[in-house]
C-alpha cells in the first residue's frame, strides 16, 4: 500500500513539476533593439507586420491583434482563415496604440524598419520582440518561436522547409542539368512604372533554393524603378519571375512593356520562361505560410513533381 | 544686359543654337546608344526593323517634345505670373496651379483608380484650373479687379489647402502612393506621343496669344492708376493673361508632373540678358526654358543608369546655382 | 488709445508697461488651451471620460488606462502645443525681420533643410542603428540651410529682401533633393519619410517633451525681451539705427531664434507646414500692438492649431491615425481666405 502511495506521490510530483516551471518560467528573448522578457507562455499576441502574422499562423497562434493588410484587405485571403476573431490595429505603418494598449497583450512582435520610434513605447505596454532583418522569415520563426513557447513547433516547421528546399534542388537540378543554377531575375510592375528587385523576400527565398541572380542585379540596395522602355534590356535573366497587382492601369503598362521588340529580345521572354507569379505570396506575406506557398508556386512553374508532405495542419 | 537690336538679335541666335544642340542630345543620348547618323537615318530613312530608328521614333521623340513643349509653356507661365502679379517670385508652384493639378491627381489615383498619364492628363488639367478660378476670385479687390498682393496670398493659402488634402488621401491610401510618385516628382518619360497631340494645339494658341499681348504686358508693369491712363483695360488684360497662364501652366503639369522650378528662374535669366520688354522675353524665355528642360532630362537620364532622375528634380539642382547667382545681385523685390 | 498697465518694483528701478489688450486675449486663449488639452486628453481611439481623464491625472494607477492616458496621449497633447507654439512664435519673428507677410519657416528653407535631411537619414536607414537621431539630424539641417542663407544673403549685412529670395531658392533645391530620395526609397521607407514631411505627432513620446522643452524655455524670452528691436526695424533703417538698435547683430540674432525654434519644432513633429505662416496673421486680427505683445498670442494660436489639428486626426479614422499636418491648413486655409475678405486696400 505504502509502495502504491509512494508511487503515486511521485508519479504527481512529476506531473506537477513541467506545469510549475512552465508558469514560472523566464525566456528572455534577444532581439534588434534589446532584450525582452516574457513571463511564462503567452497567450496573447500581437503582430505588427505582415510577416509576423503569417508566422504566428503557422505557429498555431491566433494573435488578439493585427494590422492590416496592403490589399485583399483587411487580410490576406490565405491567412484570412485563421484569423477570425483578430482585432484590426490599422496599418503598419502607424498602428493603433491606445488598441494595443487596450488588448493587454502578452507579446507584441514589430518590424525594425517601421517600429523603431515607437518601440520604447510598446515595450511598456508588454514584451516586445523586433527581428533584425523583416526579409529573413527563418529567423523570425525561429525569434517567435522562442518567445512563445512553441519552439518544438518552430523546429519541426523549419526541418520540414529544408526538406522541401532539399527536394526541389534535387529535382530542378536533375530537369535543367548543365542550366543550373538559372540565372532569374525577379520584376513587378505598377501603373506607371516597372521595378527590378535585388533583395527582398522572394530574393531571398530564391537564393536559398540555389537560383541565381543576372551579374546586374547584384547590386546593393533593394532594386530600382524604370520609367522608360529603353530600360527593358536591364531586366535580362535565363528566366523572369513577374508579379503585379490586379489593376487594369498595371495591366495595361503590362501590356505596352511585353509588347515592346526590346522585350522580345530578352532571353526569358525568347526561351519562354516569363513566369506570372501570385503578388501576395512573393512580395508582401514575409513568412513560413507564404514562402512554402511560394515553393509550390515555383513546383508547379518548372512541372515538378512534389512528394507527399507529412500532416503539417497549418504549413 | 543686352541692348542693341545686334546685341539682342545675336544673342537669340546664340540661344537657338543652344536649344538645337539640346534638342539634338535629348534624341541622342540614353540607355542605347544612337549616333548622330543613326539619328539622321531614323528620321529621313525610317527602318521599322532597326531598334534604335525604333526608340528614336517613340521614346525619344516623345520625351524631347514634351520636354520642349513644357519647358517654354512653364517659362511662359512664370514671365506672364510675375508680370501679373508684380512678384518676382511668383510662379505656378506659388499661385496653386501645381497644388490644384496635384490634389485631382490624387483624387483621380486613389478614388479612381487611374494611374495612367494618359489618363491624369485631364484631370490635372481640370485641377489646375480650378484652382486658378479660386485664386483669381480670392484675389478680386471689390470694384478694383485683380489685386496682386490679394492673388499671392490666396495662392498661398489655396496651395496649402490642395497639397494638405492631397498629402491626407495618399497617407489614407498608401497603396497608391508609389504609382503616381514618379508624375509628383516631375517626369517626361513614358509619355506616348497620341496622348500628348491632342495638347499641342491648345499649347500654341496659348503661346500665340501670350506673344500677342506684348505690348500689353510691358505696360501692366506699371501702377494701375497709370496703366488705365494710359487707354489698356487692365481688367480685361488680366482676365486673358490669367486664362493663358492656366491653359500653359495647367497642361505642362498635366504633361509632366509637378515641375517647380522653371517658372521661377527661366524668366529671371532671360530678364537679366534681355531686358522687360516682353516682345524679347516672352520669346527667349520660351526657347530658354525649353533648353533649360531638355538639358535636364537628358543628364536626369544619364547620371544613374538605368534609373532615370526625376526631371522636376534636375531642374532645380541645376537651375539653383543659376538662381542663387542672381538673387546675390538684385536690388529690390517688390 | 491703448490702455495699460504699468508695474514697478519698489524704487522705480524696474518698470514693465503691458497692453492690457494683449493681456486680457492672452489670459482667454491660455485657458482656452487648457480646457482644449483636457478634452484632447479624454479623446482617443479608445473611448475613455472625462471623468476617468481627471482621475487618472490625480491618481496614476498601474493599468492600461494609466498607460493610454499618460504614456500615449499626454506627451503627444504637450508636443503639440510646444511644437504649435514654437512654430507660431518663429514665423512672427520672421515675418517681422523679412516685412513680408508671406514668410514663414517653410517658405524661407528651413523646413525643407530640416527635411531634407530627416529624409536623407531615413533612406540611409538609420545607420547607427538608432532612430532617436532622427531629431538632432533634422535640428542640424534646419541650421545648416539657415547658415547657407546668411552665408549666401550677407552683403555688409542681411537684406531682407535677399534673405527671402534665396531662402525660396534654397527652398526649393532642397525640396528636390527630398523628392529625389523618395522616388528611389523602398515603398516602406518612402511612406515614413512621407507621414514624417506632412507633419505628425504620432508615438510622441516623454523624451520628445524632454528633449524639445529646452529649445522654447530658452528661446522664447529670449525672443520676448528683444523683439521690440523688431518694431524699431519696421520704421526704417535708419529711424531703428538711429533709437540705438544694432542693426546687423539683432537681424542675426533673430534669425538665429527663429532657426532655432522651427528647426526644433520641425525636427520632433516633421514638416508641418502654415502654422508659422497664419499664427501670426490671425495675432494681428486679435491685438494690434508690438511684437512683443504679439509674441505670445501668436504663440497661443499656433498651439492651439495644431492643438485642434492632432485631434482631428487622431479621432476621425479610427483605427487610422491622420497627421496633423494634413488638418493644419484645413483649419488655417478657410481662416486665411477669410482674413482676405476682410483685409484693407494697403497690404505689405
Amino acid at each position: 500500500m505504502l509502495r502504491y502511495a509512494g508511487f503515486f506521490l511521485i508519479a504527481t510530483c512529476l506531473a506537477w513539476a513541467p506545469t510549475a516551471s512552465a508558469a514560472n518560467s523566464v525566456t528572455v528573448v534577444e532581439h534588434a533593439l534589446g532584450k525582452a522578457t516574457i513571463h511564462g507562455n503567452p497567450a496573447r499576441v500581437v503582430s505588427l507586420y505582415q510577416g509576423a502574422t503569417d508566422t504566428a499562423v503557422a505557429l498555431g497562434i491566433e494573435p488578439v491583434g493585427v494590422v492590416e493588410s496592403w490589399t485583399e484587405k483587411p487580410m490576406y485571403r490565405y491567412l484570412r482563415q485563421e484569423l477570425q476573431e483578430v482585432a484590426y490595429l490599422g496599418l503598419e505603418t502607424q498602428p493603433d496604440l491606445e488598441r494595443i494598449a487596450w488588448l493587454a497583450p502578452d507579446l507584441i512582435v514589430g518590424a525594425s524598419n517601421r517600429h523603431r520610434t515607437i518601440y520604447p513605447l510598446l515595450d511598456r505596454i508588454a514584451p516586445t520582440v523586433i527581428p533584425g532583418n523583416v526579409y529573413d522569415f527563418k529567423a523570425l520563426l525561429a525569434l517567435m518561436a522562442k518567445a512563445t513557447g512553441r519552439v518544438a513547433r518552430g523546429e519541426a516547421l523549419l526541418a520540414q522547409w529544408q526538406a522541401r528546399v532539399e527536394d526541389f534542388r534535387t529535382r530542378i537540378q536533375r530537369k535543367l542539368g548543365d542550366q543550373w543554377p538559372q540565372e532569374v531575375a525577379i520584376l513587378s510592375f505598377r501603373a506607371d512604372h516597372a521595378r527590378i528587385y535585388y533583395d527582398g523576400f522572394a530574393r531571398t527565398v530564391l537564393d536559398e533554393l540555389g537560383f541565381a541572380a543576372p551579374v546586374d542585379h547584384r547590386k546593393e540596395g533593394w532594386g530600382i524603378k524604370l520609367t522608360s522602355q529603353e530600360s527593358i534590356p536591364a531586366m535580362d535573366a535565363e528566366a523572369v519571375f513577374v508579379f503585379m497587382d490586379d489593376d487594369p492601369a498595371v495591366r495595361r503598362t503590362y501590356e505596352t512593356w511585353s509588347s515592346h521588340p526590346l522585350w522580345k529580345n530578352l532571353q526569358a521572354v525568347r526561351q519562354d520562361d516569363v513566369y506570372q507569379v501570385d503578388t501576395v505570396t512573393w512580395n508582401m506575406g514575409a513568412g513560413i505560410i507564404a514562402a512554402n506557398r511560394m515553393l509550390d508556386e515555383l513546383y508547379r512553374h518548372y512541372n515538378l513533381e512534389q512528394p507527399d508532405r507529412e500532416e503539417c495542419a497549418q504549413c | 544686359m543686352l541692348t542693341s537690336l545686334l546685341a539682342r538679335a545675336s544673342g537669340t541666335l546664340f540661344c537657338l543654337s543652344l536649344l538645337l544642340m539640346a534638342t539634338v542630345s535629348s534624341l541622342v543620348f540614353g540607355h542605347i546608344p544612337v549616333s548622330l547618323d543613326m539619328l539622321v537615318a531614323s528620321l529621313m530613312d525610317y527602318d521599322p526593323g532597326s531598334l534604335e530608328h525604333l526608340v528614336v521614333r517613340t521614346e525619344r521623340f516623345a520625351r524631347t517634345i514634351t520636354a520642349l513643349v513644357v519647358g517654354a509653356g512653364l517659362a511662359i507661365a512664370g514671365v506672364l505670373m510675375q508680370t501679373l502679379t508684380r512678384n518676382q517670385l511668383a510662379s505656378p508652384g506659388i499661385l496653386g496651379i501645381n497644388a490644384g493639378a496635384m490634389f485631382f491627381v490624387v483624387i483621380g489615383a486613389t478614388l479612381f483608380s487611374l494611374t495612367s498619364p494618359s489618363e491624369l492628363v485631364w484631370v490635372a488639367f481640370i485641377g489646375a484650373a480650378t484652382a486658378a478660378f479660386l485664386v483669381y476670385f480670392l484675389g478680386q479687390e471689390a470694384g478694383r479687379g485683380i489685386s496682386p498682393v490679394r492673388t499671392v496670398l490666396a495662392g498661398v493659402a489655396v496651395t496649402a489647402l490642395f497639397v494638405s488634402f492631397a498629402q491626407g488621401l495618399l497617407i489614407f491610401n498608401q497603396d497608391r502612393f508609389e504609382s503616381i510618385l514618379f508624375w509628383l516628382a516631375g517626369s517626361v518619360s513614358g509619355r506616348e506621343l497620341n496622348a500628348i497631340l491632342p495638347l499641342l494645339p491648345l499649347f500654341g494658341l496659348a503661346l500665340l496669344v501670350a506673344l500677342l499681348l506684348s505690348r500689353q504686358l510691358n505696360l501692366l508693369g506699371l501702377d494701375d492708376e497709370v496703366t488705365r491712363g494710359l487707354g489698356l483695360r487692365v481688367g480685361h488684360a488680366r482676365l486673358l493673361i490669367g486664362l493663358v497662364v492656366i491653359v500653359l501652366a495647367g497642361t505642362s503639369v498635366a504633361m509632366a508632373g509637378l515641375i517647380g522650378f522653371v517658372g521661377l528662374i527661366v524668366p529671371h535669366m532671360a530678364r537679366g540678358i534681355f531686358g522687360t520688354d516682353h516682345r524679347w522675353l516672352l520669346p527667349m524665355s520660351a526657347i530658354l526654358g525649353a533648353t533649360l528642360m531638355l538639358a535636364a532630362d537628358t543628364v536626369a537620364r544619364m547620371i544613374i543608369p538605368p534609373q532615370e532622375v526625376p526631371v522636376g528634380v534636375m531642374t532645380a539642382l541645376l537651375g539653383t546655382p543659376l538662381f542663387l547667382y542672381l538673387a546675390r545681385h538684385v536690388r529690390k523685390v517688390s | 488709445m491703448t490702455r495699460s498697465l504699468v508695474l514697478r518694483t519698489p524704487g522705480d528701478r524696474w518698470s514693465v508697461k503691458l497692453n492690457v489688450r494683449v493681456l486680457v486675449v492672452t489670459l482667454a486663449l491660455a485657458v482656452l488651451l487648457a480646457i482644449s488639452s483636457v478634452l484632447a486628453l479624454a479623446s482617443g481611439s479608445h473611448p475613455t471620460s472625462f471623468v476617468d481623464v481627471l482621475g487618472t491625472l490625480a491618481n496614476p494607477a498601474q493599468s492600461e488606462l494609466t498607460l493610454i492616458i499618460l504614456e500615449i496621449r499626454l506627451p503627444r497633447v504637450i508636443m503639440a502645443i510646444l511644437v504649435g507654439g514654437a512654430l507660431g512664435s518663429a514665423g512672427l519673428i520672421l515675418q517681422g525681420l523679412v516685412r513680408n507677410p508671406l514668410a514663414s519657416p517653410d517658405v524661407i528653407g528651413i523646413t525643407s533643410g530640416a527635411s531634407a535631411a530627416a529624409v536623407l537619414f531615413l533612406w540611409l536607414g538609420g545607420v547607427t542603428g538608432t532612430s532617436l537621431l532622427l531629431a538632432p539630424v533634422a535640428m542640424g539641417g534646419a541650421f545648416s540651410v539657415a547658415l547657407c542663407i546668411t552665408a549666401l544673403a550677407w552683403q555688409q549685412g542681411i537684406s531682407p529682401a535677399r534673405l527671402v529670395l534665396v531662402g525660396v531658392g534654397l527652398a526649393a533645391a532642397l525640396t528636390a533633393v527630398t523628392t529625389l530620395l523618395l522616388v528611389l526609397s523602398p515603398d516602406s521607407t518612402a511612406m515614413n519619410a512621407y507621414i514624417w514631411l506632412t507633419g505628425s505627432l504620432y508615438a510622441s513620446q516623454w523624451h520628445d517633451v524632454t528633449a524639445l522643452t529646452p529649445w522654447l524655455a530658452l528661446c522664447l524670452p529670449l525672443a520676448l525681451i528683444k523683439l521690440r528691436h523688431l518694431d524699431a526695424q519696421s520704421m526704417g533703417e535708419d529711424m531703428a539705427l538711429g533709437l540705438g538698435s544694432a542693426l546687423h547683430g539683432h537681424r542675426l540674432l533673430f534669425l538665429v531664434l527663429a532657426v532655432a525654434l522651427a528647426g526644433s519644432a520641425v525636427a520632433y513633429a516633421g514638416a508641418v507646414g502654415f502654422i508659422g505662416l497664419i499664427a501670426p496673421h490671425m495675432a494681428r486680427r486679435l491685438v494690434t500692438s508690438g511684437h512683443t505683445g504679439l509674441l505670445p498670442v501668436a504663440a497661443l494660436i499656433g498651439a492651439l492649431i495644431l492643438l485642434y489639428a492632432d485631434w482631428i486626426g487622431r479621432v476621425i479614422f479610427i483605427p487610422r491615425d491622420l497627421p496633423a499636418g494634413i488638418f493644419v491648413a484645413g483649419i488655417g486655409a478657410p481662416f486665411f481666405v477669410y482674413l482676405l475678405y476682410r483685409l484693407r486696400r494697403n497690404l505689405g
